[in-house]
């Protein structure tokens, strides 16, 4: 396969680094996985524009996200964002370097539970790391294993994934 | 008065939105969930070789299925005043633009614990030609007291 040019898109946050490409030879490879080893991560500021940016990708206009008055009522007493808000999550709370960038990888399934919900204006942390590495059918699998926190230390999700890494 | 829980019965059906799969959709999701791999942007990267798996050109996230049924989940629990506690999906075929997918689930089974009352789902989503895109299984809880949330 022929390297192709990276791709620049307009960043929804300007810092963070749209082209996958600029940082892959930094990134791990599959070799250098170690299970057990946590990731790096970073702390993230989840915003309500960042939310409904989220929301309106799947078309999920739940006035639970949007408007502040149905929330205020609701069982959560304000607006919250919905719980498949850690597919943002692990993009935003890990630095250009991880290995979960890495152009090609494949998803190829993963499993979440929910305890609290995110809210606007949460400090969010993520601890993470590779928990497995396998070959099954001469693909180079990887498990990853993720707990997002807010800033109250609460568990809000927990969750974990097979990839199918770049040969 | 009928309680919500008692109203749900092992079998009942969940049917979610459809869902039409652009490369502007795409690109939103890129855009919502900060995930720029060229999977999902660079056609010429697409046309090569992925081992055993040749994909043509660009496919939407994996994901986007994921929350896709999330939202379908969460919708269907929080109107019988649940909550939506688990998704496991695989993801057996990929989608390009102009595919349209929908997600359903099926109640498969309702269980009371100690604590709570809980539903456990089958989910999939099929693309417009009845192909099998994602799969897997849910759970839902629906608590004595959400006011505890």
């Amino acid at each position: 396969m022929s390297q192709p040019t990276g791709t620049t898109a307009p960043a929804r946050e300007p810092s963070f680094e749209t082209d996958f490409w600029k940082d892959a030879a930094a990134r791990k490879t599959w070799d250098d996985l170690v299970p057990g080893e946590p990731r790096r991560t970073l702390p993230y500021r989840l915003t309500l524009e960042a939310i409904h940016g989220y929301c309106r990708a799947v078309g999920d206009m739940h006035p639970l996200y949007f408007d502040e008055d149905y929330a205020r009522r609701s069982p959560y007493g304000g607006l919250i964002a919905p719980p498949s808000i850690h597919i943002l999550l692990m993009f935003s709370c890990t630095p250009p370097d991880d290995w979960m960038r890495s152009p090609g990888t494949i998803n190829a399934g993963q499993c979440w539970t929910y305890h609290r919900p995110a809210r606007p204006g949460d400090l969010i942390r993520l601890e993470a790391r590779c928990l497995d590495k396998f070959i099954r059918k001469d693909r180079l699998f990887a498990v990853h294993d993720n707990v997002f926190f807010n800033e109250r230390d609460e568990v809000i999700c927990a969750g974990r994934g097979q990839t199918i890494r770049p040969m | 008065m009928t309680d919500a829980w008692d109203a749900i019965a092992e079998g009942e059906a969940v049917r979610g939105e459809p869902f039409a799969v652009t490369r502007e959709t795409i690109r939103a999701f890129c855009d919502a969930s900060l995930d720029y791999n060229p999977l999902h942007l660079d056609d010429d990267y697409m046309k090569g070789s992925f081992g055993k798996t040749q994909f043509g050109g660009i496919i939407m996230h994996g994901m986007t299925n994921f929350g896709l049924i999330s939202r379908m989940l969460t919708d269907w629990t929080y109107a019988r005043g649940g909550q939506h506690r688990r998704l496991e999906t695989r993801w057996k075929a990929p989608v390009r633009p102009g595919d349209t997918i929908t997600p359903t689930a099926r109640v498969t089974r309702k269980l009371e614990t100690v604590k709570g009352r809980w539903a456990t789902l089958e989910v999939e989503v099929r693309n417009q030609r009845g192909e099998l895109i994602a799969q897997g299984e849910a759970m839902a809880e629906f608590p004595k007291d959400l006011a505890a949330v």
